[in-house]
């Protein structure tokens, strides 16, 4: 026949003993040690926080703005056959960041310039205007040879446009630069660690490999290329054969208080050829600036964090 | 790796000979003298067409560089070597003084007297301004007759349409672009395609493609459009002289070739060659014609445009207070 299980209704003594010692010790020590354990909580918080932190990258994006005083000299035969030289305003920016956050091996640039200047020629008859645009976006790989020394390697496409007058020419007053070029970049950057700061040296490098340009000939007016659409001869493929430049600056980043000051010089020099007519552009510039690092948002896809402020808001 | 850098290197300084600078001249009499003659001898457009022997007049200005003493007369030395060219387009700047060729009008019969066309018969002194033109209805407000003398003087649409509007009761309309020394070409154009009914071609130009004398493109066609909603269907008479140079020239080729326009008066001045800058190293600024212009049968307009109907002013109907260029174009637009 089956038998019921006995229930135990009361415990024994000493089992009733233990089970309230425990019990008792657990309360008090929580009582003595709530302040403990809440800096555990906040601490095992703040570790998940910052684990967190290190897990979710965020794209920085380098911004360099500079204004700079320049020294040109430019040689058009379309418009003269002699050097024209003189002194202009240049403003410079340049952003640079990462494509991805997971890798820092590639890197994407886009750079903007304005120029302008007043020039003479060497006998001081006759002045050139000249104003000028150039745009470019491009990539870089970057080659971490020691803790503080990087090289970044790449091209950059750019679009080029300049307008120079000469009024005293009558009938040919203006002559365009328009282009467009595949460039070879290089920028070494250096870190140099100070008593209270760290300095950063940067030489960037850029020569146009492979592109296309406007140079009118030699005897056309614009009125043939213009008013007429004669453009024959007035569009060339240009490589190295005709066209040869190098854009160097040399500059050093500052920190002061609370910006990082950017300190350098600019050298541009080109060379090109098409119509049997041989231009020059040489430029000299001192440039001063800032450089920041910074991070935007915008769009759909990139909405701010709650605990950033915008004006929007 | 150095080797692939030493090869780039090698290739580019190889490359960078292929853009050799041109040579320069020094800023000396000699050397601007050189310059000079480089400039026309090479960029220059009519030394063939006017059979100029330039190497020879390079012989015989060159000794003339030796004995020049002073900036003064090495201008004038310097111009008279660029007035063998008998061009109105040719100039030389300095700063003291601009050389020119003025014969192209100067050895020729005026054949205009602005203080006739100013007179009360014609013009007087209540006509109306619009846009570089003076105009007024003449021959008992039977013939509209605009003056336009620059055509630096720009002009709208609106302005020749009103003007046309003034006219609307009028037989026919004279143009006088006598005296006009020329300015842009595309006003020449579009003062043109108003009396167009559509687009004709009414000439050619071409450009120096090489430093030799005949090195020159093809011919490019210089078109008239008909101009959209501004049009002239009744005749018109175009008045020229002498001094209707340049732009105005052309201006007279295009009109040419328009279906009503008659074209009265003497022979215009020329001007063919459009002109270009270039710069001695001195500083002084060359102007020189650089692309010729033809008319539509491929015919050289730098010695100027034959009129349709060849009139000079007569000295007794000038003494009477006429001017027989416009009485002419009335009677041939009241025929």
């Amino acid at each position: 026949m089956f038998k019921k299980k006995p229930i135990i209704t009361n415990r024994s003594q000493s089992e009733s003993f233990c089970y309230f010692c425990v019990c008792k010790f657990m309360i008090e020590f929580i009582r003595m040690k709530k302040n403990i354990i809440l800096i555990l909580v906040l601490l095992t918080a703040v570790f998940v926080s910052a684990q967190n932190n290190t897990e979710e990258k965020y794209l920085l994006t380098t911004k360099v703005t500079t204004f700079g005083l320049s020294v040109p000299s430019i040689t058009d035969p379309y418009l003269s056959p002699l050097v024209y030289s003189g002194v202009g305003l240049c403003y410079n920016t340049d952003n640079r960041r990462y494509f991805k956050p997971d890798n820092t091996n590639y890197s994407m640039q886009s750079k903007f310039s304005l120029s302008t200047g007043m020039l003479l020629n060497p006998a001081l008859s006759s002045e050139m205007l000249y104003f000028g645009a150039n745009y470019g976006w491009g990539a870089n790989y970057h080659f971490r040879l020691k803790n503080k020394l990087r090289i970044l390697a790449g091209g950059l496409w750019d679009v080029d446009f300049g307008f120079k007058n000469v009024p005293r020419n009558v009938n040919n007053p203006v002559n365009l630069d328009m282009a467009t070029n595949l460039n070879l970049t290089g920028l070494l950057m250096y870190d140099l660690n100070m008593r209270r700061n760290t300095l950063h040296f940067q030489v960037a490098m850029q020569t146009p490999i492979l592109g296309y340009m406007f140079v009118p000939p030699g005897g056309a007016s614009y009125y043939d290329m213009f008013e007429l659409g004669n453009t024959a001869n007035a569009f060339h493929f240009s490589s190295l054969h005709n066209k040869l430049g190098l854009n160097q600056t040399y500059s050093v980043d500052v920190p002061f208080k609370q910006s990082i000051w950017r300190f350098g010089l600019h050298f541009q020099s080109l060379k090109y050829k098409a119509n049997d007519l041989v231009f020059m552009h040489n430029e000299t510039s001192l440039i001063v600036g800032t450089t920041f690092d910074a991070i935007s948002f915008g769009g759909k896809k990139r909405k701010a964090p709650l605990n950033f402020i915008s004006t929007n808001d | 790796m150095k080797r692939y850098i030493y090869i780039f290197l090698s290739f580019v300084v190889l490359l960078s000979s292929c853009i050799n600078e041109p040579p320069t001249q020094p800023d000396t009499y000699k050397g601007n003298f050189e310059s000079l003659w480089k400039i026309i001898d090479e960029e220059y457009c009519y030394l063939d067409y006017k059979n100029i022997n330039w190497d020879s007049i390079h012989t015989a200005y060159k000794t003339q560089v030796d004995t020049v003493t002073d900036q003064y007369r090495f201008f004038d030395m310097m111009a008279g070597m660029l007035g063998e060219l008998k061009d109105g387009h040719v100039n030389l700047y300095s700063n003291f003084d601009k050389s020119r060729y003025w014969k192209w009008f100067t050895d020729y019969p005026a054949n205009f007297n602005s203080s006739l066309v100013f007179s009360e018969r014609y013009l007087g002194d209540d006509y109306r301004i619009a846009g570089g033109f003076r105009y007024k209805k003449i021959a008992n407000d039977s013939i509209g007759y605009m003056y336009y003398g620059d055509f630096s003087n720009q002009f709208s649409d609106t302005n020749i349409s009103l003007i046309m509007k003034s006219f609307s009761g009028c037989k026919g309309l004279i143009i006088d672009v006598r005296d006009n020394g020329g300015g842009y070409l595309d006003l020449s154009e579009q003062l043109a395609s108003y009396f167009f009914t559509e687009e004709k071609i009414t000439g050619y130009m071409s450009y120096k493609t090489g430093v030799g004398h005949s090195d020159f493109s093809k011919p490019i066609e210089v078109k008239t459009p008909a101009h959209k909603t501004v049009k002239w269907q009744r005749p018109v008479v175009v008045l020229t002289n002498r001094m209707s140079y340049s732009a105005t020239n052309s201006f007279v080729c295009r009109m040419k070739q328009a279906p009503k326009a008659t074209i009265v008066g003497d022979k215009t001045g020329g001007g063919g060659g459009l002109p270009l800058s270039s710069e001695l190293p001195n500083g002084w600024l060359v102007r020189f014609s650089a692309e010729p212009m033809f008319d539509a049968d491929m015919n050289q307009t730098e010695w100027g445009i034959d009129p349709d109907v060849k009139v000079d002013m007569n000295a007794t109907d000038e003494k009477n207070g006429y001017d027989t260029i416009i009485e002419k174009a009335i009677t041939i637009l009241k025929e």
